[in-house]
């Protein structure tokens, strides 16, 4: 659907670009400018104490036979994974469960906005004391419960590290996820369901050939964001873990993060551009799988 | 009947589990701040209730945590407004006129959202340097409302795309210039979605965590998150009570805006995300 | 509706400029440390205002060492006028030294007539001084120290703290066999082990009490004999003797490990000289119990500690260097190091301060410390400290958890830190 470009009127265009203007100078001051200097800082040898050395290509060079960059890429794709997947998963079940007027809507709305309405770095500290190996929570209760004989040590072995911090990004983006799943939910018309169910088909049926297939592009869309955000992970991990145990919680930002502190820009740049460039990716793979064009047109 | 009464009960205990898995670790957090020690969960200890972790944070001059709440509060806030302004600009730009990069700037701003804070942060720390900006206000406006505009002009983009041009027509007609139209009228009958963004906007500036973190250095422009995560000990060993004690007061004004506003936040979030 | 952005412009541009041109005037002092020090040093640092007449802002910093040093390196990265005075611990005085964030002291020492003589010069030399120039000075010295339990040694009949770490093993195995019996969290020995910071601490002690190390000749030599019998012999004490508890390398690091024998649940601890201070303290479970002692060593080696502390330093961007320099004669003058001895217990920089006599009445073990400092044995101070250590902290982490055996732990952590070293050694 082409729009006829010849008939730009001048007037037009220039008041455009006046109204947009505030937009393009603060997006180009500070998102374009900072991720090309990014770049190009990550060409550099740039470290506090040393001198500024052009090496071209050499961090990335250098990253490529990094164990830990690698671990940091693995940890962070499999969180993304697991965490997005069960937000999906358990986010559809809550939002077909809520699909239809309940008592108390005001109420349980709310409740499940806080978690999303908190800054991650406070939610992190709560989890952090529910974690706890001595007096923990979560321990008590799975003690009592009888769940477990002995304390389970969340924040000191990498696989209790990892779960917990899959349960507390979870809890927070679940709600969120059942927020906008409902929305989706909400716009497919009940005649549908009605003529299937007069069809004779049974809840899974239904399921399966209408509600998914209309529900699909909210989906993508959710999935498509959910996932960056996951592999961009940084205020979870750097408050809850702080990497450890023993590195194996590290996201790739806050591997990059780390080497700002030491002073090295330098790697820490080229750790950042190679987020970017996984962001991107997936990105274009969403877009393209996910026929993302026709929900936007 | 009884098929109904089966769903009705799943979905009360549904939501009841749903509520309650949401807001205990908040119910965890306000018990603990009110405890003398944080370990009475362990066989050793007991809870004592005490207000000791509250008049502590609020009589210790060394504890900053009203300045974080006031940083963080200025901070959002300008930032939303800003934010929302210039993208209710761009928003108007984009459905009622015809240029190039009509298209364009939808969909880039949208990709732009999706660049990793980590890849923006360590130049802009550099950038901050120059401009000797670091623990200033400014230095968290600039990048929050530039990280709110995707939002704000996508929600505002929803809102305004359902205004029939015809609104304007009448105006226009009458001499009005394009600005005045969108003030006078677009605006007006759009308010609601202007204040889903400056809520949206708001919220995200106020929970965002790395820039601050590397853009501030003391309580003169710290934000609340910060704040909160590298917390000042007071006394005791571990402060896990004055940390809670913390974490109440600095969600207080979260918890009360979700309220508030939940109708407004909520149509927000999906206009943003239905829309695409 | 215009007015509303205009004012919102405007207002947005008073903020800016009230950030900006707020001009200071008060000389920011970055304190850190346990809650109730920073306490005393408001009291300290208000009588220097009294006699000086200077305006001091003191900041208080988080509790954990790591966070405080992050605060630092981003307002030095950033080449902020604050902090003009900080205390810095004595593993990141490399980093600023050679990031020339620190102003070098010589000159001020000079004009000022006086001389780094009163210091331990040891430490001095071990940390302080980088390519001739003096950068820090120490205000409180630190070395690792063994902590046992006086009367349950005699309970059992050992006459005296264990000299060897065979003999603190076999110490440790009766007497926690035999307290296991009324209380099943007794431990024989409680010791840093987390991955952080202070397991390269205690890594260094047990290796260099084996003859061993890491910093050996000028260069970092980890995979040796020695160090793979002392790893070897911290894994042991875990996995093997069961004398220290498995949360030992998850979450023991300096308050856990000192709770724990506060609350009477261990016989030996190692530990800092500050917990001295709280194991006496009222209400102390185990107060009038206590005894300290050099910590053990292998057979026919000698004792050693590892030097910490914490050094004072001024910002090479400070604009109040006349006065940060004041500030930083006071705090390392005798009468205000002697200060801190006798209310903080901080053991002080000064070597004067130990032979002092109201010192010595009020903690007379100060005497044993002032040895044990002078045989301290120091980290790398190189520029690149945090990322060695990291390295360290995690493969010593791991073969604590079993997850690897220690000759592989320290020949992969010697190859690691050789590429680090080969990355930043290049001028």
């Amino acid at each position: 659907m082409k729009k006829n470009r010849d008939i730009y009127t001048p007037q037009e265009v220039r008041d455009a670009y006046i109204f947009s203007l505030p937009l393009i100078l603060f997006t180009l001051a500070f998102v374009l400018l900072p991720v090309v200097g990014t770049v190009a800082t990550s060409l550099f040898r740039e470290v506090t104490f040393l001198s500024r050395q052009f090496i071209g290509l050499k961090n990335y060079i250098i990253l490529f036979t990094d164990v830990h960059f690698w671990q940091s890429v693995r940890f962070t794709l499999l969180f993304a994974i697991v965490s997005v997947g069960l937000e999906l998963v358990l986010g559809i079940i809550f939002a077909l469960v809520l699909n239809e007027t309940i008592p108390g809507r005001g109420l349980w709305r709310v409740a499940i906005l806080i978690p999303w309405a908190i800054p991650i770095a406070i939610s992190a500290r709560i989890w952090e004391l529910i974690y706890n190996f001595e007096f923990g929570a979560l321990n008590f209760i799975a003690i009592h419960l009888g769940l477990t004989a002995a304390p389970i040590n969340w924040l000191g072995s990498s696989l209790g590290a990892f779960v917990a911090i899959v349960i507390s990004d979870v809890w927070k983006t679940t709600p969120f996820m059942t927020i906008i799943l409902l929305a989706g939910l909400a716009t497919i018309p009940h005649d549908l369901y009605k003529q299937a169910m007069i069809d004779g088909t049974n809840y899974f049926q239904r399921f399966f050939r209408i509600t998914l297939p209309l529900l699909r592009p909210v989906l993508v869309v959710a999935l498509l964001f959910r996932t960056i955000d996951a592999i961009r992970i940084f205020d979870l991990v750097y408050v809850l873990t702080g990497g450890g145990p023993g590195g194996t919680t590290t996201s790739l930002s806050l591997y990059a993060y780390q080497y700002y502190l030491t002073g090295d820009f330098g790697y820490g740049s080229a750790v950042s551009v190679v987020v970017f460039l996984i962001a991107a990716a997936l990105a274009v793979l969403y877009i393209r799988f996910g026929r993302f064009t026709e929900a936007v047109t | 009947m009884t098929e109904d009464r089966i769903i009705s009960l799943l979905k009360f205990f549904a939501v009841a589990f749903l509520v309650v898995f949401c807001l205990s670790p908040f119910l965890w957090m306000v018990i603990v701040s009110f405890s003398k020690n944080p370990d009475f969960l362990s066989p050793r200890a007991a809870f004592v209730f005490t207000l000791q972790c509250y008049t502590d944070l609020l009589t210790s001059k060394s504890v900053h945590l009203i300045d974080y709440l006031k940083n963080s509060l200025i901070v959002s806030a300008v930032s939303a407004l800003l934010a929302t302004f210039f993208a209710s600009l761009s928003a108007y730009a984009v459905t009622r006129l015809h240029f190039p990069g009509r298209v364009l700037i939808p969909v880039l701003m949208l990709a732009f959202s999706m660049f990793p804070q980590v890849s923006i942060i360590g130049y802009l720390f550099k950038l901050m340097t120059t401009f000797g900006w670091i623990n200033t206000y400014q230095a968290l406006i600039f990048p929050y409302v530039t990280l709110g505009l995707p939002l704000a002009l996508w929600i505002m983009l929803s809102y305004f795309s359902q205004l029939p041009a015809e609104l304007d027509k009448a105006a226009l007609v009458d001499g009005a210039t394009r600005f005045q139209v969108l003030r006078k009228i677009i605006l007006p009958i759009a308010a609601p979605g202007a204040l889903s963004t400056v809520l949206l906007v708001f919220i995200y500036s106020f929970n965002e965590f790395l820039f601050a973190l590397m853009l501030t250095i003391d309580y003169k422009a710290r934000t609340i998150p910060v704040g909160i995560a590298l917390f000042e000990g007071l006394h005791g060993q571990i402060p896990y009570g004055h940390i809670m004690a913390s974490a109440v007061v600095a969600t207080v004004p979260m918890i009360l805006l979700a309220a508030a506003f939940q109708k407004r936040i909520i149509h927000g979030l999906t206009q943003g995300a239905i829309k695409g | 509706m215009k007015k509303l952005w205009l004012g919102t412009l405007v207002a947005i541009g008073l903020f800016s400029i009230f950030q900006c041109t707020h001009k200071e005037t008060a000389l920011t002092f970055w304190i850190g440390g346990a809650p109730q020090e920073v306490d005393y040093w408001e009291t300290l640092i208000h009588q220097f205002e009294e006699t000086s007449g200077y305006n001091i802002r003191l900041v208080r910093q988080p509790t954990d060492s790591d966070q405080r040093r992050q605060g630092l390196v981003i307002s030095l990265e950033s080449a902020q006028p604050d902090p003009d005075v900080f205390l810095m611990d004595v593993v990141w005085i490399g980093q600023f030294a050679h990031s020339d964030w620190l102003e070098p002291l010589d000159s001020y020492i000079r004009s000022s007539g006086q001389s780094t003589e009163p210091f331990f010069q040891r430490v001095v030399d071990l940390v302080d001084r980088y390519d001739s120039s003096l950068y820090a000075l120490p205000v409180y010295v630190d070395g690792g120290l063994l902590y046992y339990r006086r009367d349950l040694l005699d309970k059992y009949g050992y006459p005296s703290p264990p000299q060897t770490w065979n003999e603190l093993l076999q110490y440790a195995r009766h007497i926690q066999q035999e307290e296991r019996r009324k209380n099943p969290n007794f431990n024989g020995f409680v010791w840093q082990g987390a991955q952080y910071e202070g397991l390269v601490c205690t890594f260094l002690e047990f290796t260099s009490s084996n003859d061993g190390g890491i910093n050996i000749s000028n260069r970092i030599q980890l995979n040796n004999p020695s160090n793979t019998a002392a790893l070897q012999f911290m894994q042991d004490l875990i996995r093997k003797y069961h004398i220290s508890p498995p949360n030992t390398y998850t979450e023991m690091k300096e308050e856990e490990v000192r709770r724990s024998f506060q609350n009477d649940n261990a016989l030996f601890e190692r530990n800092w000289p500050y917990a001295w201070k709280l194991h006496q303290s009222e209400g102390s479970p185990v107060k009038g119990k206590v005894g300290i002692a050099a910590l053990p060593h292998f057979e026919g080696t000698t004792s050693a500690s590892t030097l910490g502390g914490w050094h004072i330093g001024m910002s090479r961007y400070s604009d109040m260097k006349k006065e940060a320099w004041e500030l930083i004669q006071f705090i390392t003058s005798y009468d205000t190091q002697k200060k801190l001895v006798l209310n903080l217990g901080w053991n002080p920089g000064r070597q004067d301060v130990y032979t002092d006599k109201d010192v010595l009445a009020h903690l007379p073990h100060l005497q044993e410390l002032h040895q044990v400092f002078e045989r301290s044995v120091a980290r790398p101070n190189l520029p690149y400290y945090t990322q060695v250590s990291e390295v360290i902290q995690r493969y010593v982490n791991n073969c604590l958890a079993g997850k690897i055996a220690p000759r592989e732990a320290l020949q992969q952590m010697q190859e690691e830190v050789d590429r680090i070293t080969g990355l930043y050694e290049k001028e």
